[in-house]
């Protein structure tokens, strides 16, 4: 990676930081006041040994003032942490929050390469890294405070011994910051034979059957004590460079406190040095200890929030492709008996990014307003597509979509969507209550209307027999309906949405055939006066539309009414056929 | 600045019969490696003590050196104390790895055993639990025990020694200073238990919220199309800052808890030296204890506070560890309900099925589901199961490849009661090919040879070409020894679907039972399959569960199941003219237009 990326990577942070300035100075602020606290009590200490004991000086005042020097370093020592995990938490808090925005207005594009797994990472684990970095901050820059201070005061009571004592420490440092890069990918190691295992156990358990029909449980016992020993030795790698470091960081400081005990023993023999300084610069070593050993975990942090810092800029860096146009055109409203919502393609051609088979290829396709339009089409010919582009998910490689004779690239973002309604095949709800659910689009509208849209859909009853009625939770943690019941409360929405144009994609397909009349009705009611375009490949649903718009392989349409293609069209008959043969289990 | 173990909820929270059933077996298992464990504590007793050793040698430093102006004593001193930190290091070292060892070897026990036994329920046990959670158990639960493993033991161990040694070598040194340092220590102690308590509160509400938020963020990125279609992104930005924040008021709670508590045990620390150099001093005056002793009480201190403040901090992941521990140990008690009897018998090459009013109903389901079965299949013989969803075509089609036993009647193989035949001689004589083709990690020819380990690989060859696939498989990058990924992602279902029908090829059994797929595949794949189908068929009994009308043409004969019963059974050409559910049937895969219209 070259300077200047790196450098935008960390810019996304620095802004951030720059915003919390207050919070994070007083952090540096309390963790100074903590550092001198820390710093007073050896010299303290000193003093109540020279002075109070083997001195004839008040050894109460010295204890005292060791009381008092212990509480200004106990306030200090919560606050500074308090404030150091306050501001990195709020980091990572507002960094998510603009993550999260910025993936909500990235394109559909966007989206259909990503995986959510990665996007949920980035705004989880990355997150936290950073988080784990910004917390250091404050804590190290006390700490260096400290370390400096103390320093320097050794060098002043005795350089000579100050450099032999200290000489030990820089390699708890350099032993700590090695530690931390040896075995993080001895961690790594062990995770991902930890990963191996559970896909072993995870592909057993799924496959289970399988493994039980051919009586294959101890080729799979094997598989999996093959990986418990990788695990184990993975482990064992890492116990290994535990093993050498950690004692070793333990053990250093012990080095300065022989020296001390050596050198300033006979100092204080030959009286260059009282029995009290003795003690303090012992003490003294030993509070340079923890400091010494978090800046070099701090490094190593800072390396690991750095590579976090480029995953996520590599997100906040996408741009949106499909933004409203900068002279926006409005739609024109629908007066009185005029009824608005009609659809042109003109020309279009279009073909998925990272594929090289157009979609389509030069299509023209109207719908009048009020009319209805089925589209049929092979699994994979493109049928969504329709609607996809129509929403303005992408935008054609060439040609116009046009609503209400306006092309979709020169309205309002907000406002297309608002003028096309979808239901989709695999129906997402929210983790919400039904009636939320339903006034997604419009989340002001009255109960009465929530109700309305819901009979209209069929819906209403299943809904009043729920445990809750229009109150039940559903999503994830919620209650959880049949595929059928899910695409009926997704049809109330579109109803809710009061579209101009209507797209029902697929959206009976997983309602039982039984159900289906039922929903047929309530459809029929929807449409009346309004733009409708139905994706399915039910023949009776497929008659509910005026008219059949048959998407051939080649990328070009073919339209007629149902009963002329099942006539005359073998592609349209063998297209039906297929689906036709599956529905009955 | 170890992060501590998660929290336990007050679900997991063990009982003292159950802390006694873990202590007991775990030390049943680990007794194995029981010379491990003995050196493991012998090296960390001699850290412990080498610890302790550094403020006494510096006591002796000053008052048999420094303050007697003796020269001698001092080197010598300072001698051993260089001895003393060598030492240290090496059973630094030691304890480290026989610690290790002795954990990741009982680990690597815990995960073989537990898999061998999950590997080796029946049926009814992967329906009653949830594959989730047995999969958390291999992975989640023992990892936890990682953590324990890896450096939560070596403190607990060392802790424990270090507080014992400490409070006997510190009484040893002077009564009086002890007592003044036991001051300050219940102070601590009683300062460590509520923390451990409220941090682990905050700590399982934060642990919540995170949950939360994901799933609200989960939420925004799986239904950003749905989103996006309504217009709906600032609203739902809005539900995420909500949420996000939430997090964020519970991770402060969770940071001011322990504000108080490190800010107390700073103060405390300094605070005890405070004290002992006062007190100290001032027995050093009366003559009651020595400079040096003072000065090795200051030093010693630390070895008191900071064991009580680890063990504290240890016991979340001791309780997490040992919910764990109970689980596991759960699983390996559980027996196996399909087993071999004692004198089973291997099933004769070929025979007859005989069903005799079988009834069956699955664990925990009131519903029966199957209801006084009885039906033969001569061999060499196609019948084809059809009927609604949940009428127990796909139950009747496991109980005849016992992967369940029947509650009352028998199913039996050539005269021979399945329950009574050698599990290896079933699984070689009836083999059932499920709906999709399910793929392990490996190569093609892993997942064929899978069905059969002693296979060579011209008997794998040969079960290929016999349906028909060879040619396709070999246009492979790496033929038949690429690798299909996880879950065979590499290849199309309909390629799975042919891997799967491969492996009933090799094992060449006698009975096939077919699940047939529902879903939709792209036609020149299906025809393949369709002809590798036929070829597998060939010369054996076929039981089918239908869904496609071309099927159940093919069947010699035909049962509708519905309700657990046996509603109809018959040619083709009987039931239609009987009129029956299986006339009605046939009228609507002809005719799906007129369906429901």
């Amino acid at each position: 990676m070259d300077d200047r990326a790196q450098r935008a990577d960390w810019r996304v942070l620095v802004t951030e930081l720059r915003n919390q300035r207050r919070g994070l100075l007083i952090g540096v602020g309390v963790g100074l006041a903590w550092s001198v606290g820390k710093i007073s009590v050896p010299q303290l200490t000193r003093l109540a040994i020279d002075r109070g004991i083997t001195g004839n000086g008040s050894l109460l005042l010295w204890t005292m003032l060791i009381l008092v020097a212990a509480i200004v370093a106990g306030v200090f020592a919560g606050s500074r942490r308090y404030f150091a995990f306050r501001e990195s938490r709020l980091t990572e808090t507002v960094l998510r929050e603009k993550l999260f925005e910025h993936i909500q207005r990235l394109h559909v594009g966007f989206h259909d390469r990503a995986q959510t797994g990665q996007l949920m990472s980035r705004a989880s684990s990355d997150l936290s890294l950073i988080q784990a970095f910004v917390v250091m901050i404050p804590l190290t820059l006390s700490n260096v405070a400290m370390v400096v201070a103390v320093v320097i005061i050794l060098l002043i009571s005795d350089p000579f011994l100050a450099v032999i004592a200290l000489a030990p420490l820089p390699f708890i440092n350099v032993a700590a910051r090695q530690f931390s890069q040896r075995i993080h990918p001895a961690v790594m190691a062990v995770q991902q034979e930890q990963a191996q295992l559970a896909n072993v156990v995870e592909e057993t358990v799924s496959g289970v059957r399988v493994v039980k029909g051919f009586g294959a449980e101890n080729l799979q016992a094997q598989k999996l004590a093959k990986e418990a020993d990788d695990i184990q030795k993975a482990s064992m790698d890492a116990a290994r460079i535990r093993s050498r470091f950690l004692p070793a960081i333990d053990l250093l400081p012990s080095l300065g406190l022989v020296a001390v005990l050596g050198i300033g023993g006979h100092r204080v023999l030959n009286g260059d040095m009282t029995l009290g300084g003795l003690v303090a610069f012992n003490t003294y070593l030993t509070l340079l200890i923890w400091p010494l050993r978090t800046i070099g975990m701090t490094v190593a942090l800072g390396q690991r929030a750095a590579t976090a810092l480029m995953r996520i800029n590599e997100v906040l860096s996408e741009e949106a492709e499909i933004a409203s146009p900068v002279q926006p055109v409005s739609l024109p409203a629908s007066t009185g008996q005029r009824v608005v919502g009609t659809v042109d393609f003109e020309h279009v051609s279009f073909t998925y990014q990272g594929t090289d088979k157009p979609v389509f290829t030069d299509v023209s396709l109207s719908v009048a307003a009020g009319e209805s339009i089925a589209i049929v089409g092979e699994t994979g010919s493109g049928k969504s597509t329709v609607a996809r582009l129509l929403l303005r998910f992408y935008d054609s490689q060439s040609g116009v979509v046009r609503i209400d004779g306006i092309d979709v690239r020169d309205i309002q973002l907000q406002d297309v969507r608002r003028a096309v309604g979808v239901v989709f095949e695999d129906t997402l709800l929210f983790s919400d209550s039904v009636a939320s659910n339903i006034a997604f689009a419009r989340p002001d509208i009255s109960f009465s209307q929530i109700e309305r849209a819901a009979q209209l859909a069929g819906a209403h009853e299943f809904i009043l027999a729920l445990p809750n009625g229009y109150d039940t939770l559903l999503g994830e943690r919620g209650y959880s309906l049949s595929g059928g019941q899910r695409q009926r409360i997704a049809i109330a929405r579109a109803i809710v949405a009061d579209p101009r144009v209507l797209i029902l994609d697929d959206a009976t397909s997983a309602v039982d055939p039984s159900k289906e009349q039922e929903i047929r009705d309530a459809l029929a009611t929807v449409m009346k006066d309004r733009t409708t375009i139905v994706i399915a490949h039910r023949p009776a649903t497929i008659q509910l539309a005026d008219r059949v718009v048959f998407i051939v392989g080649d990328g070009t349409v073919v339209s007629g009414l149902h009963d002329e293609l099942m006539k005359n069209n073998d592609a349209y008959r063998a297209v039906l056929a297929t689906y036709v043969e599956r529905v009955v289990s | 600045m170890w992060s501590l173990g998660g929290a336990v909820t007050d679900e997991e929270k063990l009982n003292r019969a159950q802390v006694h059933v873990v202590l007991r077996r775990s030390w049943s298992m680990a007794r194995a490696f029981k010379r491990t464990i003995n050196a493991a504590i012998f090296y960390v007793l001699v850290s412990v003590t080498c610890v302790i050793a550094g403020p006494i040698l510096v006591r002796t430093g000053i008052d048999q050196g420094i303050r007697t102006s003796n020269e001698t004593a001092l080197n010598i001193t300072v001698g051993l104390y260089v001895i003393v930190t060598a030492i240290a290091y090496v059973s630094g070292r030691m304890q480290y790895m026989y610690l290790n060892q002795a954990g990741e070897n009982f680990l690597r026990v815990l995960r073989v055993r537990v898999f061998d036994r999950l590997i080796h329920q029946s049926m009814s046990y992967y329906d009653r639990e949830k594959a989730g959670v047995l999969v958390a158990r291999m992975t989640a639960d023992i990892e936890a025990m990682a953590e324990l493993v890896q450096w939560g033991l070596l403190q607990f161990v060392g802790s424990f020694f270090l507080l014992t040694i400490a409070i006997v070598v510190l009484f040893v040194l002077s009564w009086q200073l002890t007592l003044v340092a036991l001051i300050v220590l219940p102070f601590i102690i009683i300062a460590s238990v509520k923390f451990q308590r409220d941090s682990n509160r905050a700590y399982l509400d934060v642990r919540e919220r995170i949950g939360l938020n994901m799933s609200t963020l989960q939420e925004g990125i799986t239904g950003v199309r749905v989103i996006q279609a309504y217009a709906r992104e600032d609203e739902q930005v809005r539900r995420f800052t909500a949420s996000n924040r939430s997090l964020y008021d519970s991770h402060m709670r969770s940071v001011r808890v322990s504000t108080w508590y490190f800010g107390f045990v700073e103060f405390a620390g300094i605070a005890a030296g405070g004290l002992i150099v006062g007190v100290g001093g001032w027995l050093v005056h009366k003559d009651q204890v020595s400079l040096g002793t003072v000065v090795a009480f200051v030093l010693l201190l630390a070895n008191l506070f900071d064991p009580v403040q680890q063990l504290s901090q240890l016991y979340n992941t001791l309780q997490s560890a040992g919910a764990a521990l109970l689980k596991l140990y759960g699983i390996l008690d559980s027996e196996p309900e399909i087993g071999e009897t004692p004198d089973a018998v291997v099933l004769p090459a070929t025979g007859d099925i005989e069903v005799a009013n079988v009834t069956f109903s699955y664990r925990g389901v009131e519903q029966i589901a199957l209801h006084d079965v009885s039906l033969t299949v001569r061999h060499g013989e196609r019948l084809a199961l059809v009927g609604p969803t949940g009428a127990g075509k796909s139950t009747l089609a496991k109980l005849i490849a016992r992967l369940y036993d029947p509650a009352v009647g028998v199913v039996s193989f050539a005269g021979v009661n399945l329950k009574d035949a050698t599990l290896e001689s079933l699984r070689k004589r009836i083999v059932v090919v499920p709906q999709e083709g399910f793929l392990f990690d490996g190569t093609i020819t892993d997942n064929v040879r899978m069905a059969k380990p002693t296979a060579t690989d011209a008997e794998v060859e040969n079960a290929l070409r016999q349906l028909g696939v060879w040619d396709r498989f070999l246009t492979f990058p790496d033929g038949l020894a690429t690798e299909v990924r996880e879950r065979g992602s590499r290849l199309s279902a309909g390629e799975r679907q042919l891997v799967a029908l491969s492996r009933a090829a090799l094992v060449d059994p006698s009975v096939l039972i077919l699940d047939e797929a529902t879903s939709n595949l792209d036609p020149g794949t299906e025809r393949d399959i369709e002809a590798a189908l036929e070829q597998l068929m060939k010369g054996r009994t076929v039981i089918v569960v239908a869904h496609r009308l071309s099927t159940v043409r093919r069947a010699d004969r035909i049962a509708v199941i519905d309700g657990g019963r046996v509603a109809e059974i018959g040619t083709h050409a009987d039931l239609v003219q009987r009129g029956g559910h299986y006339a009605t049937l046939v009228s609507h895969w002809v005719n799906p237009v007129q369906q429901n219209t």
